[in-house]
């Protein structure tokens, strides 16, 4: 479950990486707004503090939740899940002119999840996906997503981000806290958010994997249906 | 001066784009490489203010194919870039082969700090 000592390490220095660039968003809006005695600024400014501080609080989550023998799951609604997720990264979308979108194929029965993480994993997934939006005259879309497969619930964030393949993610996942863009391809920075996502969905043995959804690439996790694991 | 700021995250290319406005700049913004030797087309920048770390490309990759168009290989080039000091490994020929005026670690870099950086280059 979860990851060794030198993924630990290498997930700490991404991690790192990743916060110097809100915390440079917020020094330098924070200049300016002083500049112009621009109080309007302040609400940008305290929304980019606070994803900073939930992907700290997530690679905490993670850590913490690797150090027990074994995690407490619970039957978890992906689609409640999915819309609260939607709901929190909502003000940080509208910041980088995204429309953000959920999309259910169904009704789904609950998935067996630890709650606390699975959210974790998915706002902090979303924050690196709407962080790495091309900026461009056109608003993008991004997705969460589920839909079922023959392995369980299928349940990701997805986008219209070009040259994200399986190979791409493969190097990506060997290269994190080492390489300076381990997914260029996704984020110009470190990507330490989806890092994260991963090792908190690693430790539910629910790994991100690529996936497709709607004709758009993404980013998820199979999760078991509470019924299906009771059977297995 | 006639900026071109390139730079990949959203956020802070509105910021150091309003701020450069407001020190009397005419500034071109591009979050990619491509997007970028298209607007150098467009604007003819005085000034090019660069981050190494794009999407897709890095920004020596950008520099190598900018530098090849006859018109474009005397404009200078800021770096302003989330890369440390101590990991940039830009010596001081590849800084004159590509016209490298300045390198600007962003974190120890604020706006004034910034607007003087092109201010010193006319």
């Amino acid at each position: 479950m979860g990851f060794g000592n030198d993924a630990r390490e290498r997930l700490l220095k991404a991690l790192a990486e990743q916060l110097k660039l809100p915390l440079l968003q917020i020094a330098r809006e924070a200049e300016l707004a002083h500049s112009n005695k621009d109080a309007t600024a302040l609400s940008s400014i305290s929304y980019t503090a606070d994803m900073a501080l939930r992907l700290v609080d997530s690679y905490l989550l993670s850590v913490q939740l690797q150090a027990l023998p074994m995690l407490e799951l619970e039957p978890v609604s992906v689609s409640a899940m999915l819309q609260d997720t939607a709901h929190q990264l909502n003000a940080l979308a509208k910041q980088y002119d995204c429309d953000l979108e959920v999309h259910l194929g169904g009704k789904y029965e609950p998935v067996m999840a630890h709650r606390q993480s699975l959210e974790a994993a998915f706002a902090t997934l979303g924050y690196a996906f709407i962080e790495a939006t091309p900026t461009a005259e056109q608003k993008h879309t991004i997705i969460l997503g589920a839909h079922r497969s023959n392995k369980g619930l299928v349940t990701g964030i997805f986008g219209t981000q070009d040259g994200l393949n399986a190979d791409m993610l493969r190097r990506g996942m060997a290269l994190f806290g080492t390489a300076k863009q381990a997914v260029p391809s996704l984020a110009p920075s470190s990507g330490a958010g989806i890092f994260v996502a991963d090792s908190l969905l690693k430790n539910m043995e629910a790994p991100l994997h690529l996936s497709r959804h709607n004709k758009l690439s993404g980013l998820a996790a199979t999760l078991l249906p509470s019924q299906q694991l009771q059977l297995v | 001066m006639k900026i071109l700021l390139i730079e990949p995250d959203k956020k802070l290319g509105d910021i150091y784009k309003r701020a450069l406005v407001q020190a009397g700049h005419t500034v071109k913004w591009a979050a990619h490489a491509q997007d970028a030797v298209h607007s150098a087309d467009d604007s003819k920048p005085d000034v090019i203010v660069l981050e190494l770390q794009l999407a897709s490309h890095n920004g020596i990759e950008f520099l190598y194919e900018f530098r090849s168009y006859a018109e474009w290989q005397t404009i200078p080039v800021i770096l302003l870039t989330m890369v440390s000091p101590q990991s940039l490994n830009i010596t001081r020929e590849m800084m004159q082969a590509f016209g490298i005026v300045e390198c600007l670690y962003k974190p120890a870099t604020n706006l004034k700090q910034l607007v003087n950086a092109i201010e010193d280059l006319s």
